[in-house]
C-alpha cells in the first residue's frame, strides 16, 4: 500500500521539469541559424546582467525575439492542452476525449475567420489590429463552449453522454461553416487560416496575449488541480462519487469551465494542435498512474515537452521552410496512439 | 490499548458522541416520492408515504418484488433524492440537506459498481472512502492508511489489497466495496441488493459480516433485498413494499405473514417459525 | 506557506518576457538614413537608405529584382524562386507562406519584399514586430505590374532602370495592340487546375494578360480562383483552352489527359484540339509576363504575326495548334501550382 505523498509528487515534478529544461535548451540551440550552447549560456548571463551591447543584434533578435518566445509559447500551449485533455477525459468519462471534442477549436477557427473578415473594414491601429485574431478566436471558442454547455444539460445538470454528443455535433456544424468560408472567401488575409487550423506556433502573438495565456494557464490549471481528488472519485462512478462526498455538480461545472478556458486560450494563439491533449495524459497515466493529483502536473510537463519537441522538429526538418506543428504531432501521435491502444488490450 | 482495539474503535463513527444509548438514529418520516420523465406528464412511478425508525446496531431489510420502489427508498434515505413529502432524519439532520462532505462522513452506500475506466488497486479503492475527511488538496495520512487497512481486515479482504479491481471475483469485489464504505466511518450503512451475484455461501458470509460489524461498530444498516430468508434470518426490522406502497413495518415475525407474503410475491408460500424465533419462508411441498 | 511559494514561482514564470533583450531594431548596418514610403497595400514603410540587402518572398518579385539588375543585392529568396536560374543559387528562406523568420533575420536584410497575392499578413506582422521593414506590392492587372515595377525601382534607388523597363513593356504592348487591331477576340478558358476545375476570375492579372493577348476569358467571376462546373464550360463553349506550363511537353500532356476525361468531349475545343500552351510566366506578376502575353497572342492569332503584318487579314479557320517549343528547365510545375493553389485558399 503506497499512496501518493507530497514528496513523491514533488520528486516527479522536479524530474520532469529538469527534462523540460534540457529540451528547451536544445530547442534554443537548433534552428535555421546555428547557435552554440556555450555562446548561448554566455549570452543568457549577459542579458541577465544587462550587458546587451556586447551581443550582435541579429543574434539577439533570433534567440530572444524569435526562438525563446516561440519556445515559451510552445511550453504553455502544450501544458494547457494536456491538462485540458486529462480533465475532459475525466469529465466525459471517456479515454478518447481530447480538448477539441466539444467543438472549441472549430468555434475558435470560425471566430478567427470572422475577425479576419471584419478587420479591413475597421480602421484600427496596427497594435489593436494584431489583437483582433486571437480575441476573435477566443470569443468564438467561448460562445461555442457556452452553447455546448446548454445543449449538454439534462435535467439541469451536465450529463457526460449528452455533453459529448452536443460537442461532436457542434464541432461538425462549425467545420461546415469553416469549409463554406474557405471556399467562398478570396483575398489576401485568409490564406494563413489553413496553416492556423493545422496548428502553428510561427506567428508570435502580441505580448499581452502571451501574458494572458500564461496567467490563464496557472489560474485554470490551478483550479482544476483543486478538484483532483474529486476527479479520481468521479472516474470511479458518478453515483459512487456523490455518496463519497463529492459535489458532483460543482466539480463538473468548474472543470468544464476551466478546461474550456485552457483550450480556448491555447487555440486562440496557436490554432488546433492535435494529439497532444489526447495522448500525453495517457502516456503519463502509464508512467505515473491515474491519480489526478499526480497526473495533472505531469501531464502539464509532458505536454510542454511534447510541443516543444514537435515545434523544434517542425522548424528544422525541412529547414528553412517550416511545417505546421500540428503535422508533427500527428505524425508522431498516430503511431503512438496505436501502440497505446494495443498495450491496453494486451 | 492494543492496536487492534484502537483500530477497531477507529472504525466507529466519528463525531456525534453519546451514541451508545439505544436512541433512535435513523428516522424515516412519511417519505414519499414521484418520478415523471416530463414535468407535464403524469408520474411514471410513485412511492407512497413510508415511515420507520432504526437504532444503532440495527439491521433493517427493505423487502419486496422487483420495481416496488426499494432502491428509490434507499436513495431517499441516503439523501441522494429529495422526497416529495416527509423527511429522513439521521441523528436529527435531514439527510438531503447535509453538505456533501458531511453526508459522506455519515452515510456510506454499497451498490453495484459502474465499470471502472482506469482500474485501480484494491487499497486505492478503499482509500477513496477517506475522501470526505480530507481538505481540498490533500494527501492521505498515516491514519487514513490505518483505517483503510483495518477496513479491509474487517471484511476479510486484506489479501486482496494489491490486486487490481478488474481482476478479482464478484464476491471479492463486493467485499472491497464494503471495505470502502467502512473506511468512511459512517453512522449509516446502506446496501442495495448486495447479494445479487453471490452464491448462498457468500450471501450468508456477507450477512454474518454485516451482523458482526453492526453490533461491534454500532452501525445502522439498511439492506435492500428480495431474499426473504436472509432478511428473515438477519434483519431486526423489515420494511415490506409492493408497487410503491409500504405494506408493513416490523420485526420479521410480524411481517412474514403467509397471506401478506403471498399477496406481495404472487406465489403460494409457507412460513415456519424457527427455534430462534425467526421465520423461514419456503415453497409449499407437493403433497396437495 | 507552500502555496504562497508556488504562486510566486508561477508569477515569476509568467513574467518571463522581461528576459527579452533591449535592442533597438538594428538591421541597417551603418547609416541611420531612411525614407518613408507608402507601399501598395497602403502601409507606411521605413526604407533604409541605401537598400543593400534585399530578401524576396515571392518568385515574381525575385524576377523583378533581376530584371532591374539588382541581383547582387538579393541576399535571400524563397524555395520557389526559380527564374532566372541564378535565383536558385541564392540563400533560401523557406516557402512564401511559411518562411523561416530566423533565416530572414539572419540575412540582415534592409528590406523584405512581399506581395499581397501570395504572402500572408502574419509574416508581415511578424517582421514588423522584429523591426524588419517589408514592402508589399499588389498589382491587379498588367498595367499595374508595369507601374508596380517602376515604383519598386524607385524605392530601391534605381528609378531609371524602372522607367526603362516600363517603357520597353509599353512598347511591346503597343506593338501587340497594333497587330491585334480589328481582330475579334478569342473566347478562351484558362485552366489553372483541372480536377477540380479552377479558372481565373475577371479581376486577376492573368485575365487582364489574356485580354491584352486578344483573348477573353469565358469565366465572368468576382472570385479570383473560381471553381467551374464542366456543364457551365460546355454551355459557354470556349474557342480555345489555355494552359500555363513551364515546358511544352507538360502542356501537351495536360491537354491529352483532359481530353480523356468523360464529358470533356462535349467541348468543340477539345474535339478539334484547339488549345494553347504558354509559359508559366503568366502566373507571375513580373515583367516576364509580356513574353507570355505575346506567346499567347501568336498562338491565338497567328495571322497577325505573319511575315508581312500589313497583308490583308484573312479570316482563317482555326488551325491545329502547335505548342511552341520551350527550352526544358529544371523547374517543376509544382511550385507554380502551389503559388496559385494557396491563393485559392
Amino acid at each position: 500500500m503506497r499512496p501518493l505523498t507530497l514528496g513523491r509528487l514533488l520528486t516527479h515534478c522536479a524530474l520532469l521539469s529538469a527534462v523540460l529544461f534540457v529540451v528547451v535548451v536544445i530547442a534554443l540551440k537548433l534552428g535555421a541559424v546555428p547557435v552554440s550552447l556555450y555562446g548561448l549560456g554566455h549570452d543568457l548571463l549577459r542579458v541577465l546582467f544587462r550587458q546587451t551591447s556586447q551581443l550582435s543584434s541579429e543574434y539577439q533578435l533570433i534567440i530572444f525575439d524569435i526562438r525563446l518566445p516561440r519556445i515559451l509559447l510552445a511550453v504553455f500551449v502544450g501544458a494547457s492542452l494536456s491538462v485540458a485533455g486529462a480533465s475532459f477525459q475525466a469529465l466525459l468519462r471517456n479515454p478518447l476525449a481530447d480538448p477539441y471534442v466539444l467543438g472549441v477549436s472549430s468555434g475558435a477557427a470560425v471566430g478567427a475567420i470572422i475577425a479576419l473578415i471584419v478587420e479591413p473594414h475597421l480602421s484600427l491601429a496596427p497594435a489593436i489590429a494584431a489583437l483582433l485574431t486571437p480575441v476573435g478566436a477566443f470569443l468564438g471558442a467561448a460562445l461555442t463552449v457556452t452553447a455546448v454547455y446548454f445543449l449538454g444539460l439534462r435535467r439541469g445538470q451536465i450529463d457526460s453522454a449528452t455533453l459529448l454528443l452536443a460537442g461532436i455535433i457542434s464541432a461538425s456544424f462549425l467545420q461546415a461553416i469553416i469549409m463554406f468560408f474557405m471556399s467562398t472567401l478570396t483575398g489576401g488575409n485568409y490564406r494563413g487560416i489553413a496553416f492556423w487550423m493545422m496548428g502553428e506556433l510561427q506567428t508570435p502573438p502580441p505580448r499581452i496575449v502571451s501574458l494572458i495565456l500564461r496567467i490563464g494557464f496557472f489560474l485554470a490549471a490551478g483550479v482544476i488541480y483543486t478538484t483532483a481528488s474529486d476527479l479520481n472519485l468521479l472516474l470511479a462512478g458518478e453515483k459512487e462519487a456523490m455518496h463519497l462526498g463529492v459535489d458532483v455538480r460543482r466539480v463538473r461545472l468548474v472543470v468544464y469551465i476551466a478546461a474550456s478556458l485552457l483550450t480556448g486560450l491555447a487555440v486562440s494563439v496557436s490554432g488546433a494542435i492535435g494529439y497532444v491533449g489526447l495522448l500525453v495524459p495517457h502516456v503519463m497515466r502509464l508512467l505515473f498512474g491515474s491519480d489526478h493529483r499526480i497526473l495533472l502536473p505531469t501531464a502539464a510537463f509532458g505536454g510542454a515537452i511534447a510541443v516543444v519537441v514537435a515545434d523544434t522538429l517542425a522548424r528544422t526538418v525541412v529547414s528553412p521552410a517550416e511545417l505546421p506543428v500540428g503535422a508533427m504531432t500527428a505524425i508522431a501521435g498516430a503511431p503512438l496512439f496505436l501502440y497505446l491502444m494495443r498495450r491496453r488490450l494486451a | 490499548m492494543s492496536s487492534y482495539a484502537r483500530s477497531a474503535s477507529a472504525l466507529r463513527p466519528s463525531g456525534d458522541a453519546g451514541d451508545f444509548n439505544s436512541d433512535v438514529r435513523l428516522s424515516v418520516e412519511q417519505v414519499s416520492y414521484a418520478y415523471s420523465a416530463n414535468p407535464t406528464q403524469a408520474p411514471l412511478f410513485t412511492l407512497e408515504a413510508t415511515s420507520f425508525q432504526a437504532r444503532p446496531g440495527d439491521i433493517v431489510a427493505i423487502l419486496g418484488p422487483n420495481a416496488c420502489g426499494k432502491s428509490t427508498l434507499l436513495k431517499l434515505i441516503a439523501g441522494a433524492l429529495q422526497p416529495l413529502s416527509g423527511r429522513v432524519l439521521l441523528n436529527g439532520f435531514i439527510t438531503h440537506t447535509l453538505p456533501h462532505r458531511a453526508r459522506g462522513q455519515r452515510i456510506a452506500m454499497v451498490q453495484q459498481e459502474s465499470p471502472l475506466l482506469f482500474p485501480s488497486r484494491a487499497w486505492e479503492f478503499v482509500l477513496q472512502g477517506r475522501h470526505p475527511y480530507g481538505r481540498t488538496l490533500r494527501f492521505e495520512t498515516e491514519e487514513d492508511i490505518t483505517i483503510a487497512r483495518n477496513a479491509l481486515a474487517q471484511v476479510g479482504a486484506e489479501h486482496l489489497s494489491d490486486r487490481f479491481m478488474d481482476q478479482i471475483s464478484g464476491g471479492e469485489k463486493q467485499r472491497v466495496i464494503l471495505a470502502r464504505a467502512l473506511a468512511q466511518q459512517p453512522l449509516l450503512l446502506l446496501l442495495d441488493e448486495p447479494t445479487l451475484h453471490l452464491d448462498i455461501g457468500a450471501q450468508v458470509d456477507l450477512l454474518e459480516t454485516l451482523r458482526r460489524l453492526a453490533s461491534a461498530n454500532r452501525y445502522t444498516v439498511v439492506v435492500v433485498t428480495h431474499e426473504l430468508n436472509l432478511a428473515g434470518q438477519y434483519a431486526d426490522q423489515v420494511v415490506l413494499l409492493q408497487k410503491g406502497k409500504c405494506l408493513r413495518v416490523g420485526p420479521p415475525a410480524t411481517v412474514f405473514q403467509r397471506e401478506l407474503l403471498e399477496q406481495v410475491f404472487q406465489t403460494p408460500l409457507t412460513v415456519e417459525l424457527g427455534s430462534s424465533g425467526r421465520p423461514r419462508v419456503s415453497m409449499p411441498s407437493e403433497k396437495q | 506557506m507552500s502555496i504562497l511559494a508556488g504562486l510566486l514561482l508561477c508569477a515569476a514564470i509568467a513574467w518571463c518576457p522581461s528576459l527579452r533583450a533591449q535592442t533597438p531594431p538594428a538591421n541597417s548596418t551603418a547609416s541611420p538614413l531612411y525614407k518613408e514610403v507608402i507601399d501598395e497595400a497602403g502601409r507606411t514603410v521605413r526604407v533604409p537608405l541605401p537598400v543593400q540587402r534585399i530578401v524576396s518572398l515571392a518568385p515574381s518579385l525575385t524576377e523583378t529584382i533581376y530584371a532591374l539588375g539588382l541581383q547582387d543585392r538579393l541576399v535571400g529568396d524563397t524555395d520557389y524562386c526559380d527564374y532566372p536560374p541564378d535565383a536558385q543559387k541564392k540563400t533560401k528562406v523557406g516557402g512564401a507562406i511559411n518562411p523561416s523568420l530566423e533565416q530572414i533575420v539572419a540575412l540582415r536584410p534592409d528590406l523584405v519584399l512581399v506581395t499581397k497575392s501570395l504572402n500572408v499578413i502574419e509574416t508581415v506582422n511578424a517582421l514588423d514586430h522584429l523591426g524588419v521593414s517589408s514592402y508589399g506590392t499588389d498589382p491587379h492587372n498588367v498595367r499595374d505590374i508595369i507601374s508596380s515595377t517602376e515604383r519598386l525601382a524607385g524605392v530601391l534607388g534605381v528609378p531609371e532602370a524602372g522607367t526603362a523597363i516600363g517603357a520597353d513593356l509599353e512598347r511591346h504592348l503597343a506593338d501587340l495592340q497594333q497587330r491585334l487591331n480589328g481582330l475579334s477576340s478569342r473566347r478562351v478558358l484558362f485552366i489553372v487546375w483541372s480536377d477540380p476545375l479552377i479558372s481565373v476570375g475577371k479581376h486577376t492579372f492573368i485575365a487582364d494578360a489574356m485580354r491584352l493577348a486578344g483573348a477573353t476569358s469565358i469565366v465572368d467571376s468576382e472570385q479570383n480562383w473560381p471553381q467551374m462546373s464542366l456543364e457551365e464550360v460546355v454551355r459557354l463553349q470556349p474557342d480555345f483552352l489555355v494552359f500555363a506550363s513551364s515546358h511544352s511537353e507538360a502542356g501537351q500532356n495536360d491537354f491529352d489527359v483532359l481530353a480523356e476525361r468523360p464529358g470533356w468531349r462535349g467541348l468543340d475545343a477539345v474535339r478539334n484540339r484547339r488549345f494553347a500552351v504558354i509559359s508559366d510566366a503568366v502566373n507571375r506578376p513580373a515583367p516576364r509576363i509580356i513574353s507570355a502575353i505575346e506567346d499567347l497572342a501568336r498562338q491565338l492569332h497567328p495571322e497577325a504575326f505573319a511575315a508581312h503584318p500589313d497583308d490583308e487579314k484573312k479570316i482563317a479557320p482555326p488551325p491545329p495548334t502547335q505548342p511552341s517549343a520551350r527550352p526544358l528547365d529544371s523547374a517543376s510545375r509544382v511550385p507554380a501550382f502551389l503559388e496559385v493553389c494557396t491563393c485559392a485558399l
